[in-house]
């Protein structure tokens, strides 16, 4: 209590509040008042909205079922996807051969060095050079040249002079007709009955087509999203997964491929995906699968989760940090308190009882609740759109809006301190601050790209570093699978944004756990924060002022 | 830390400030308590540094600056009991008067009701009140005088310093200032103001400070100062219809040692007694018949008085 009867919280606090209040509050006004503040609101605003109407683009559009594994594909147009031709043993690629189009049984042949040169029969001939006196033609039976198989339609006339293989020769894989009904033939297959001359040096064989049945034709649906992840959430359970559409068991399979490695994560169990724990025995750290497993999964579910996240991270990264929270300092900080000393309005200020360290902390003060209230209201529009919008059954994704209050967080954190700096470079020098702070700017860009692309080292000296690791560390906080589902989009060939803008956390004291992560990037956030504003301080007190 | 109430307002001991290679202030030692007290010297004379000194925005190169006993380069302590009224010019225009006075008053720790209100005081006792809820950016050069002046009342200071708080403002505006910094003085206040012009400070006080070059020149009452002033040779300018038929009055007189003729209707006499010249003045004219129109005195400005301080020092 003082002399008038008064506590200590009435004569210091509460002073020490007043005035932080008006210096503040005075601060507020000021950006209120100057066109740039409003310029740059708007610049950061309309960022913001043009990345909105993106997502909301997007996902109207919806997330559609993609083929992760190309199957439902229909190579040779045969009506057969891919996926059903390989069970059944036949080609994607040759419109002849599709289930239940038979297979080929060989009767005979003439090799290039027999004697007796001449066949008849009714037969489907193949690899046939010579000439054909036919009965009957199977036009039916018909191909391109590159399926080796004849092609009525472009047959030509002989060359009336001479004789072939002699005189003349056709291109491989042709036919041409002689005047007397003679068919020509260069390795070629063909259907029908008749005399074949084979010409010498050269041969061909004959037989016959079996096991001819009708195949109902799949629909290319049937080969979308069918082969979903199957992982019981036992993470002590390291051998999980089921084929679910048989393409590694190859159950029902006409033809097993005697080449095929259904272990290809040698784990000596055939088809399975491998769920490997790390050394904290809670999280799965690498997944591993058997060639054709869980391949092909449900997009809607995975793939639109991760893609809504990665929008989430990424407009966080660039947006927010990387543009936002740099741009508005730059914009709004600089001036704080060179531009009173400029404009000799400092005067006023400084001649009333209050330290020159505690004005440059108000300054800021009232600099960080404009910009930061700004990007929290942007984040908040963000976390009701992404919340109402994103992909799942509830009405709103809570954990969106948490995730985007952290975003806000940490883009406030960055802003405070990208803020003291700036504010300083301003103190030291107010001819060449604007010109450092520049400088500053783009460095500060650079080593969150290199962050960005995974970089631990170079970019720990930058703000930016840290404000990518807080916010890195959020989401694994907030969604904690999604560390799993990048495994999983990696594992599974999934395309999502996540790997494009997440990395888990580094500076984790190799705990692997984003909780230590987080409080060190906060921590080191607020240190810089408070050295440059010590800093400033220091070089603020110790100026003369003219 | 000594009572305030046993120590100087100002005290200024054997106080130099270097910029560079310049001097703005040489070795002036200076005790200043109670009253106005005009710092009178010419442009670049070290009036603004010795108040920037004073206001803790310069360092002493050499020597100590003491308010209320307080450094100011040190601690913000003594802005308590200071009010400052600083030279420059801007403001914050998007602001009204009542606004301005009131956020600098919450600076003192004052709640915004209490703020509030000792600003609507102070810009009433400035003359300020009817337009106080103006944007300052409306106000004349005058009015944002008087705001700058009511800021630095605002918490009741013993001590005012004025840096040249009528530069630029017309007549009218200056008179009421004169007369605000009167009021103060009378209040019982410690009040600095500083000018070039000698006349103006003349209208406020008679303990004046001469600074020149830096230095301390004169120290004192200005009507002392004046006198000796008065006892070296000095001009009366008077502009009349007939100069000539003034002379022939004027020569015949002791006070009167020459008379020059600047034109048909000035007529210029020196005088080595300014106050004798100026006692028969009004009886020599009334005899001549001569119609007079103005009567200056060329000499009795702050130029011819520091020309007379820096003769008289060499």
């Amino acid at each position: 209590m003082d002399r008038q009867g008064r506590d200590l919280a009435q004569t210091v606090w509460t002073r020490l509040d007043r005035k932080a209040g008006a210096i503040t509050e005075l601060t507020i006004r000021q950006l209120r008042h100057r066109m740039s503040t409003w310029v740059v609101l708007g610049v950061g605003t309309l960022l913001i909205l043009m990345l909105l109407a993106f997502y909301v683009d997007s996902v109207r559009d919806g997330f559609k079922p993609i083929d992760n594994d190309g199957d439902s594909v229909d190579n040779d147009e045969d009506g057969y996807p891919f996926g059903q031709e390989r069970r059944y043993g036949t080609s994607d690629w040759n419109p002849r051969e599709y289930p239940g189009s038979g297979y080929y049984v060989q009767d005979g042949e003439i090799s290039w060095n027999d004697d007796a040169r001449v066949h008849s029969g009714n037969h489907t001939w193949r690899g046939a050079t010579g000439i054909f006196t036919p009965v009957w033609l199977d036009s039916s039976y018909e191909g391109d040249r590159w399926s080796g198989i004849i092609d009525y339609d472009s047959i030509e006339v002989c060359p009336d002079e001479g004789d072939f293989a002699t005189d003349w020769w056709i291109e491989w894989g042709t036919a041409c007709s002689e005047e007397n009904g003679d068919l020509v033939v260069h390795s070629l297959e063909f259907r029908g009955e008749g005399r074949l001359e084979v010409t010498e040096d050269w041969g061909a064989e004959w037989g016959h087509i079996t096991d001819v049945y009708d195949v109902e034709p799949q629909p290319a649906s049937d080969f979308i999203d069918e082969d979903d992840i199957d992982w019981d959430g036992n993470i002590l359970r390291e051998s999980q997964g089921y084929d679910d559409d048989g393409d590694c068991r190859r159950v029902g399979w006409l033809s097993d491929d005697f080449w095929f490695e259904k272990d290809t994560n040698r784990n000596n169990i055939d088809c399975d995906v491998r769920w490997i724990l790390g050394s904290d025995g809670e999280t799965i750290v690498f997944i591993q699968a058997d060639e054709y497993v869980d391949e092909d999964p449900d997009d809607v579910r995975l793939a639109g989760e991760g893609i809504h996240r990665g929008f989430i991270i990424g407009t966080a990264k660039i947006a927010f940090i990387m543009i936002l929270s740099i741009f508005l300092p730059l914009f709004l900080a600089l001036g704080l308190v060179r531009d009173e000393t400029e404009n000799g309005t400092l005067h006023y200020l400084l001649s009333k009882p209050i330290h020159r360290g505690e004005f440059i902390t108000y300054r800021l003060l009232g600099y960080v609740i404009v910009a930061g209230g700004f990007v929290m209201a942007l984040a908040m529009i963000m976390a009701l759109v992404t919340s109402l919008m994103g992909p799942g059954d509830s009405l709103i994704r809570l954990r969106d809006i948490a995730m985007w209050m952290g975003i806000g967080f940490a883009t406030v954190l960055a802003l405070t301190a990208y803020g003291a700096i700036f504010n300083t470079l301003g103190l030291v020098s107010s001819k060449y601050g604007v010109y450092i702070a520049l400088i500053v700017g783009v460095y500060e860009f650079i080593m969150a790209v290199l962050t960005l692309f995974g970089a631990s080292l170079v970019p720990v000296l930058s703000v930016s570093h840290w404000t990518l690791q807080l916010v890195d560390s959020l989401v694994l906080i907030i969604w904690p699978d999604t560390l799993m589902m990048e495994l999983q989009a990696n594992a599974f060939g999934l395309s999502t944004g996540i790997d494009l803008f997440w990395n888990p956390p580094i500076h984790t004291l190799g705990t692997d756990n984003p909780f230590i992560s987080a409080i060190i990037s906060v921590v080191v956030l607020i240190f810089i924060t408070v050295f440059m504003i010590w800093f400033g301080q220091r070089q603020f007190s110790r100026s003369e002022i003219m | 830390m000594n009572s305030p109430s046993k120590t100087p307002a100002v005290l200024i001991d054997q106080c130099s400030k270097w910029y560079g290679q310049v001097i703005g202030l040489n070795n002036v030692s200076l005790a200043i308590d109670g009253g106005v007290t005009g710092i009178l010297g010419p442009n670049g004379a070290g009036k603004s540094t010795l108040f920037k000194l004073l206001m803790g925005r310069l360092k002493p190169s050499s020597g100590s600056v003491r308010l209320f006993g307080i450094d100011p380069w040190d601690s913000t302590a003594p802005y308590r009991r200071v009010g400052y009224v600083a030279e420059t010019e801007r403001m914050y225009d998007w602001m009204t008067g009542h606004d301005f006075v009131t956020t600098l008053a919450r600076l003192h720790g004052m709640t915004r009701d209490e703020a509030s209100s000792r600003a609507e005081h102070v810009l009433d006792f400035v003359g300020l009140a009817d337009v106080q809820h103006k944007e300052l950016g409306k106000y004349s050069k005058g009015m944002r005088q008087r705001v700058k002046i009511a800021h630095a009342l605002v918490h009741d200071p013993d001590l005012i310093i004025l840096d040249e708080p009528l530069h630029g403002c017309d007549p009218i505006a200056r008179t009421s200032i004169m007369s605000v910094i009167r009021d103060l003085g009378a209040q019982g206040k410690t009040v600095l103001i500083s000018s070039h012009i000698l006349e103006e400070i003349e209208r406020i006080t008679e303990q004046i400070v001469i600074l020149h070059n830096g230095r301390l020149l004169a120290l004192g009452n200005l009507h002392a100062i004046r006198d000796l002033l008065d006892k070296h040779p000095h001009r009366i300018l008077i502009r009349c219809d007939d100069p000539r038929a003034l002379a022939e009055s004027f020569i015949e007189n002791d006070a009167v040692y020459g008379v020059v003729f600047r034109s048909d209707e000035h007529l210029e006499i020196m005088t080595n007694d300014l106050s004798a010249a100026h006692s028969i003045l009004p009886r020599v004219i009334v005899n001549s018949g001569v119609k007079v129109h103005t009567i200056e005195n060329p000499d009795d400005n702050l130029d011819a008085l520091l020309g007379y301080l820096v003769g008289g020092d060499s």
